[in-house]
């Protein structure tokens, strides 16, 4: 057995990396939010896959599932708009990031952040490819008229160690 | 190439995400050859692609919020959902579970933060009150307290005890040959029993020690530079030092570096530069957040 206790575990693996998504996903700008919606997002996957008997085991299919989670509370949550406290320390990208629609920012950064390939994608968000083709093509579209300026630095030394603070 | 002359703006992003297979890949990458302006914009959402996963490439490294690592546990805690952890008879599921709970018991303490910290604060004040009438009764005023302890927050604690410690002849109680002792007793007493290995800082391991905390015990580890400097890790239950809202002050010549990880307030002080004690905290941070992440917990 020990299945539903793989289950949490991968969960528990997978959760660094979701809340990397919900970060980028809020473009930086609310870092509880985005843990927030990162919990909501974990209960939802486990309260979903629990009464089914056959529990996803292999961890792309346990992937899919938390970040279709995510995207349903997400989708509920953020309709109103997100909390964003951008700043000029934030690299150019970030604020073309923040100015996408949140459908082409969570099909953007599922593909270039996360890596999912386009049909997982379409699972995840609820449509099928070319839907996630358009909205792709279109968020790329937006941040390459932004990139004419020379790109950002890809790791801003002030990001190095985002939770140590340095006690003056 | 026999490729169409047209190719589609859909097929280069398909291209640059690796959505084709091999041989049209391969036709892609030759048309783009013939195209610059196909290329330029390829190369355009490569380094956007980039760019992107540059800028959130630390939110993965850090270690997690108490409330995310706490969610999965506490799911599994509801007695709705008791099936999930009972059923399975897996040998992994026996040491995971009496630190599930204690991590649930820390949530819900959580929900009563403000309360606690209200607490905490008034616990203080009573404690400083207190020092302040034995102190002003006694002969000797403390000069390193008065230099350490600004404020009630556990950074001060940290600074008082590298104060008292750090600089004396039997720093710590149980030294670097019994830390298997030390981190058993620390992770019993303090909550937190792993020790960090600092030696590619040049820090070496000297023992550690318990001290009082806020609210219970506390832990202090002590590191040496080849020049005999010593830098102490602090620790203590986040749930037990408020956060610090007053003003974090360090001893003068000691940096200090605080973090919240595995549900532990953590601050690495010392007389270094602030690069080393960065990378030195850094170095720790991971080593936490490592032992946070194992199932063994």
């Amino acid at each position: 057995m020990g299945k539903s206790e793989d289950f949490c575990e991968t969960l528990e693996k997978l959760t660094p990396g979701l809340r990397r998504y919900a970060r980028a996903l809020l473009a930086g700008g609310a870092d509880e939010w985005a843990d927030t919606l990162a919990q909501g997002a974990i209960q939802l996957a486990l309260q979903e896959t629990r009464p089914k008997e056959t529990l996803p085991c292999e961890t792309g299919e346990i992937r899919i599932c938390l970040y279709a989670a995510f995207t349903h509370v997400a989708q509920r949550k953020l309709r109103g708009g997100a909390p964003s406290r951008l700043s000029l320390r934030h690299p150019v990208i970030i604020h073309g990031l923040a100015d996408l629609p949140l459908e082409e920012r969570e099909t953007l950064l599922l593909v270039a952040l996360e890596g999912f390939s386009y049909e997982e994608v379409a699972r995840i968000t609820g449509g099928d490819r070319s839907l996630v083709l358009m909205r792709l093509m279109r968020a790329r579209a937006a941040l390459t008229a932004l990139d004419q300026r020379p790109a950002a630095p890809a790791n801003a030394p002030h990001r190095s160690a985002g939770h140590l603070r340095v006690v003056k | 190439m026999g490729a169409s002359e047209f190719v589609e703006e859909s097929e280069l992003h398909a291209f640059v995400d690796g959505e084709l297979d091999p041989e049209r890949q391969r036709q892609i990458a030759d048309h783009l050859v013939r195209r610059p302006e196909d290329a330029a914009l390829v190369e355009a959402w490569r380094r956007q692609n980039a760019a992107l996963r540059g800028a959130f490439a630390q939110t993965a490294q850090e270690p997690l919020p108490v409330s995310l690592q706490a969610t999965a546990p506490r799911a599994n805690a509801n007695p709705a959902n008791a099936s999930w952890t009972r059923s399975s008879g897996s040998g992994k599921a026996t040491p995971r579970r009496p630190v599930r709970r204690l991590e649930d018991l820390r949530r819900s303490r959580r929900r009563y933060a403000l309360v606690s910290s209200i607490m905490t604060l008034l616990a203080g004040v009573v404690v400083a009150s207190v020092a302040i009438l034995a102190f002003t009764g006694s002969a000797s005023p403390p000069e390193e307290a008065e230099r350490g302890a600004a404020s009630t927050g556990f950074v001060a604690r940290a600074n008082v005890a590298y104060l008292t410690f750090a600089k004396d002849a039997r720093p710590v109680e149980i030294g670097a040959d019994r830390s298997g002792e030390l981190a058993a007793w620390l992770a019993e007493r303090a909550g937190f029993g792993t020790l960090p290995d600092l030696s590619r800082e040049g820090l070496r391991f000297i023992g550690g020690r318990l001290v009082p905390g806020a609210a219970g015990a506390a832990g202090l580890l002590l590191y040496e530079t080849p020049r005999g400097e010593r830098v102490e890790l602090y620790f203590e239950r986040a749930e037990a030092s408020a956060a610090p809202s007053d003003p974090l002050r360090a001893a003068p010549g000691l940096a200090a570096i605080e973090w919240r990880a595995a549900g532990m307030a953590f601050v690495l002080l010392g007389p270094l530069p602030a690069e080393t004690m960065q990378a030195a905290a850094e170095r720790a941070a991971r080593a936490i957040s490592g032992t946070a992440e194992s199932p063994s917990r």
